[in-house]
């Protein structure tokens, strides 16, 4: 977390090489935790661009004493649920002729069965288990009760668990 | 569980990141305010009124495009597609595919295809990939498509409930209806060059012939209304112009740039560098419209 802190404050500063290492270190996760929850390659890759971009206008005005990482992932999952949101908008609404493409690129049963899951279960799941996040920490992430990250994550276990 | 997550396996990453950190890097290394060169916002200034005189479907306003987009140069550049300055949306054609950009900056990739044009009011978007013809709402939703050998130059016209495309195919200049009906050959005799509906006139397109002139015909009945048209007809504004008129937007591929000017007061002229990068492409992108607001 020091070094961190300290590349933060570098960044701050101008450093590019500091804000590389920031890159580096943060955009496979968010980048990962963007495509779990839209399971859309090219989404992700957006989402996860426009989370960085949307840090750097920001930066100025970032406390260097909290952690860089959650701060970026708010960021990451509430625009990946939003995404997810909108699409599955808009196929409700819309005649779709085509193939969804993400029914395409579903590799894997766990990928699978994350799909399975609403969107908001799906970012919990990602929040805890590949971001390892407390409940406590997901449920200020989003904005939401305790309880409510809690029976979403029970729920959303539960049905992985029952779909592989 | 979080072993299995980060396994799966997920294609393009590492392109991905690369692509992405091109633009992140832009964007902090343009954070800090440049130094402006005082020199060029008169001569801007007045560049845009010549313009404005010039004409922009006209040879010298072309040429004075070119000389503002010298003059502006990267110095007061925004790092990246933040918003438009006016209402509406972008329709762009990229290596990575067709893209609409709407008015906040969001960005969507409609697939890849590589050419696009808005339909007249813009709810809709007629794409080509090699052979196929796509017509597609704005979220990238097909609508309907046509399977056609080597299709290019799709152009959508018409009014708000009666429109047609033409699009060329094998080289032959082809018409469908915008509902993806009534597909039929129109001249096997066109140069493939897009072809430009007439506006005010009902389902009239000009094109090139391979003869060199430049026909006009009423695409339901095939009736040639002019068969030495000049060529003015199929000639194409050298900026575009924002739904509301008050903005053009060019684009510069040397300095991979997109340079936004408004027309009238106050002058105001925004560059965007790094386009390529954002919109995934090695080429420099094409900007195929900018149509209405959602």
């Amino acid at each position: 977390m020091g070094s961190e802190g300290a590349h933060v404050r570098g960044a701050q500063r101008g450093s590019a090489s500091d804000l590389e290492a920031l890159f580096r270190a943060h955009w496979p996760r968010a980048y990962r935790a963007a495509f779990l929850v839209v399971h859309d390659a090219a989404a992700a890759e957006d989402i996860a661009q426009e989370s960085f971009l949307a840090a750097i206008r920001d930066l100025d005005r970032f406390d260097r004493r909290r952690p860089f990482g959650p701060w970026l992932h708010r960021i990451v999952v509430n625009r990946a649920i939003d995404w997810t949101r909108a699409r599955q908008l808009r196929a409700e609404s819309e005649l779709v002729d085509a193939p969804a493409p993400e029914a395409e690129r579903l590799d894997g049963a766990v990928l699978a069965a994350l799909a399975a899951l609403p969107p908001d279960h799906r970012a919990v799941i990602v929040l805890r288990h590949l971001l390892e996040y407390t409940p406590g920490e997901i449920a200020e992430l989003l904005g939401l009760p305790r309880g409510t990250v809690n029976s979403r994550l029970r729920r959303g276990l539960d049905s992985l668990r029952e779909t592989l | 569980m979080r072993r299995e997550l980060e396994q799966i396996f997920i294609p393009g990453e590492h392109e991905a990141r690369e692509r992405s950190w091109a633009v992140v890097e832009a964007a902090f290394a343009a954070r800090d305010p440049q130094p402006r060169r005082p020199s060029w916002k008169p001569v801007a200034a007045v560049a845009i009124a010549v313009i404005a005189l010039a004409g922009l479907l006209s040879p010298p306003g072309r040429a004075v495009l070119d000389e503002i987009r010298e003059v502006v140069g990267v110095e007061e550049s925004a790092p990246a597609l933040f918003s438009l300055p006016a209402p509406g949306r972008l329709l762009v054609t990229a290596d990575s595919g067709a893209w609409v950009v709407d008015q906040d900056g969001s960005k969507r990739l409609l697939g890849r295809y590589r050419q696009a044009s808005w339909s007249p009011f813009g709810r809709f978007v007629v794409a080509a990939r090699a052979n196929e013809l796509v017509a597609l709402t704005t979220d990238g939703t097909v609508r309907w498509s046509l399977a056609r050998p080597d299709v290019r130059l799709p152009r959508w016209g018409g009014t708000r409930t009666d429109t047609r495309i033409a699009y060329f195919s094998g080289g032959e200049l082809r018409v469908v209806g915008g509902d993806g009906e009534g597909d039929r050959l129109l001249d096997p005799d066109a140069a493939v060059r897009a072809p430009v509906w007439q506006q005010g006139a009902r389902h009239r397109l000009a094109y090139a012939a391979r003869d060199g002139t430049v026909r006009v015909v009423d695409v339901d009945t095939g009736d040639a209304v002019d068969r030495d048209a000049a060529a003015s007809r199929l000639e194409r504004p050298a900026a575009i112009v924002s739904p509301d008129g008050r903005w053009t937007v060019v684009g510069w591929a040397d300095a991979d740039q997109l340079v936004f000017t408004r027309l009238g007061r106050p002058r105001q002229i925004r560059a965007v560098s790094n386009v390529s990068a954002q919109f995934r492409s090695r080429s420099f992108p094409t900007i195929e419209g900018w149509c209405c607001a959602p």
